[in-house]
């Protein structure tokens, strides 16, 4: 894969990768801010809703900005009965059908019914219904971000199996279940 | 042609047949749910209003307190799995065992029930024990296929004993307390290493030389050195385990922030053990990363799946199938424990979790609660549905050949004869073969948990015991938080129905009421 396409490719891989990284630090912060939480309830018996919301909108972002770089690494679990049987062209050929039948329209939808639920939040400058809550609209956008992100990883996929079922890009096909 | 009559199970079936595709779970069950959806809509079975609900049910997978438990459990058990904790415990313990027949067994039992515990994930305690448990069973004799069988197994505890993930997801699933959850596993997870332990014990009496006693010159430690290496090792690890349950049971703390104490807890751990670097740290956060997303996704795309199949009167389907059984609840359990057997063969512990958990569980709390014993609570015969599903779902584990422990088990013997740290290759049949006793006995388990439930329910009402002076003390701190957070959280509490999310330290407070008026 050479020019515009190449570089394209190139630059999503880069950017997932990154915000891979982003996402494994909100683990660490979430958990921190957690037990933090945790002790000064217990020792003090302060509570705060902001910290406790912070924690799972960071959890958010670890989820979001964390799936398009396990599509690219090709960690979403898979019912692998049938599928460790085929050949690389088979796998590439299985991912290519799926991605464009399966996933695209799965981001599109998505990206369609959650930008509603942003803009009324925004519009409204909608708050947490807990007292000292967070602003919400900022979270709600994480579902539709998450998924253009997913929808632009994916043709990135398209392109790679495409090129790798010309013979112009080599790739591994292999696939290996997560770890649990 | 589709109609709202055969609408679910013509959804059903495709499930079975998208599934088998092979391309990644959480994307095909949305594509079925959004594809299912917007037939629907086109054929009139509900609104196109309806899908507008989608976005909606996914901000609440997000904003739902109890899943961060998820990555909290994870990262801790990603930091235990590499301190180096799993090298120490069986050093140890191997050592104190090793000099009777078998020994190495109940040496490997005993820490997988303990790494099981702390670590959470089925693939670090297998890995672990296959690696430094293995090399030294084929030395001293022992037999590959009781070797490869026992680590196995021992390595899958890790689903049932509490503080586990699988039952966190199953209480958010069931919609019961985790804390209800882990007591309930408490008998089940006893028994099971106990019937671990007499089989070894057995074996050891009848055919010695299958499990050899290892030889004085391989036994080096002894005496007050060998014990401190053995509590050295444990201590600090039994230790954290009663601070997370502790706390979850006692009420001091949710089940979240148990996890997060749980993951300070064992960041403190690889310090005391001297193996804490940024590195270990930025691989636990990575491989976190990793399975929160991929398992949120699974649920995001169970959760499409789902409102449509519900829209489609899915779950009316199921329950009217399912409660036609023939043998009342015990013939319910049965088939349903079949079936999730047979579908352990194929899905993963998530996926069964989220898709068919979910249809099952309505079901089993109508069907199930005749059978509780005298004095248990109503709620608990969900419970004790989900322990059962639970110890089922071990056995996926462990069933040749799809089966993930022996899988990882093939994996690691491949590697230390390549290495050379075992003087000839482990042949997969004895993997194979050497499962089959523990999944029998699995199995059996089951059985038993079945036929007695009080195996479940006894540490439910046990909760109840707990010295009176306790919990009059968590009872008053309680009480005090209430009132204190009471002031700052009225506004919102005020307003219920004008509030879409509850307020979350509301949520708190309730789950640790919760806890705490068991207690009364």
């Amino acid at each position: 894969m050479q020019g515009l396409t190449g570089r394209f490719v190139e630059t999503v891989d880069w950017v997932s990768e990154r915000l891979s990284r982003i996402a494994s630090w909100c683990v660490l912060v979430s958990c921190a801010i957690s037990a933090g939480n945790a002790m000064i309830r217990y020792g003090f018996n302060i509570g705060s809703n902001a910290w406790l919301e912070l924690q799972w909108y960071l959890f958010a972002v670890t989820v979001f900005f964390g799936a398009p770089f396990l599509l690219k690494v090709n960690e979403h679990v898979r019912v692998d009965v049938l599928y460790v049987l085929r050949t690389g062209r088979g796998k590439a050929m299985t991912d290519l059908l799926g991605l464009i039948f399966f996933f695209m329209p799965v981001c599109l939808a998505m990206i369609h019914l959650s930008i509603n639920i942003v803009t009324d939040s925004w519009h409204v400058q909608e708050m947490s219904s807990s007292a000292g809550g967070l602003i919400r609209w900022p979270v709600k956008a994480l579902i539709p971000i998450g998924f253009v992100l997913l929808a632009i990883q994916g043709v990135v996929e398209i392109i790679k199996r495409v090129a790798f079922l010309r013979g112009t890009y080599d790739m591994d096909t292999h696939y290996e279940k997560p770890l649990q | 042609m589709i109609t709202m009559g055969n609408a679910a199970p013509i959804m059903f079936g495709c499930l079975v047949v998208i599934m088998l595709i092979g391309f990644p779970v959480a994307f095909s069950l949305a594509a079925l749910g959004i594809g299912f959806g917007y037939l629907s809509v086109a054929l009139g079975f509900f609104p196109e209003t309806f899908m507008a609900n989608l976005p909606l049910r996914i901000f609440g997978i997000i904003s739902n307190e109890l899943l961060l438990a998820i990555p909290f459990f994870t990262f801790m058990g990603a930091i235990l799995e590499r301190c180096g904790l799993a090298e120490d415990l069986l050093e140890g313990t191997g050592q104190l065992f090793g000099g009777v027949a078998g020994g190495l067994g109940f040496a490997v039992i005993i820490v997988g029930a303990i790494l099981g515990a702390i670590t959470g994930t089925v693939a670090a305690s297998v890995i672990a024990m296959g690696v430094i448990s293995l090399p030294i069973m084929m030395r001293y004799g022992y037999d590959m296929r009781f070797a490869t069988g026992v680590i196995a197994a021992s390595g899958t505890i890790t689903q049932l004993i509490p503080p586990s993930l699988v039952l966190v997801i199953l209480a958010d699933q069931l919609g019961r307390s985790v804390g209800d959850m882990y007591r309930a596993a408490i008998g089940p997870s006893m028994l099971q290493v106990a019937i671990f332990m007499a089989y070894t014990a057995a074996l050891a009496v009848l055919v010695p030389k299958r499990m050899p006693a290892l030889p004085a010159e391989a036994r080096t430690v002894h005496g007050w050195k060998l014990w401190r290496q053995v509590l050295w090792g444990m201590v600090p690890s039994v230790v954290l385990i009663f601070l997370v349950l502790g706390t979850i049971f006692m009420g001091i703390a949710t089940p979240t922030e148990a996890g997060a104490l749980g993951a300070v807890g064992a960041i403190i751990l690889a310090a005391l053990h001297r193996r804490l670097s940024w590195t270990l740290v930025r691989q636990a956060m990575e491989s976190t990363m990793r399975l929160s997303a991929m398992v949120m996704f699974i649920l995001i795309g169970s959760t499409v799946f789902s409102l449509v199949f519900q829209g489609v009167d899915g779950n009316v389907w199921v329950e009217h199938m399912l409660s036609n059984l023939p043998g009342g609840p015990v013939g319910f359990l049965i088939a349903v424990n079949l079936f999730v057997f047979f579908l352990a063969f194929f899905l993963d512990f998530f996926e069964i979790a989220f898709i068919i958990v979910p249809l099952l569980a309505p079901v089993a709390d109508k069907v199930l609660q005749p059978l509780l014993p005298p004095g248990a609570p109503p709620e608990a015969a969900v419970i004790w549905f989900g322990i059962i599903l639970c110890v089922n779902m071990q056995t996926s584990f462990m069933h040749p050949p799809f089966g993930f422990a022996l899988f990882y088990l093939r994996g690691i013997a491949d590697q230390i004869f390549k290495n050379k740290t075992i003087p000839r290759p482990i042949l997969s049949k004895d993997i194979y073969l050497g499962s089959i006793p523990w999944v029998v006995m699995q199995l059996m388990l089951v059985g038993v948990v079945i036929a007695w439930p009080g195996s479940v329910t006894y540490w439910l009402g046990a909760a109840e015991k707990i010295d009176l002076d306790k919990a009059s003390e968590t009872l008053r701190q309680m009480g005090g938080a209430a009132t204190r957070g009471g002031a700052t959280t009225l506004p919102g509490a005020s307003a219920p129905a004008a509030a879409p999310e509850a307020d979350p330290m509301e949520e708190i407070r309730r789950q640790m009421q919760q806890d705490a008026d068991k207690k009364k």
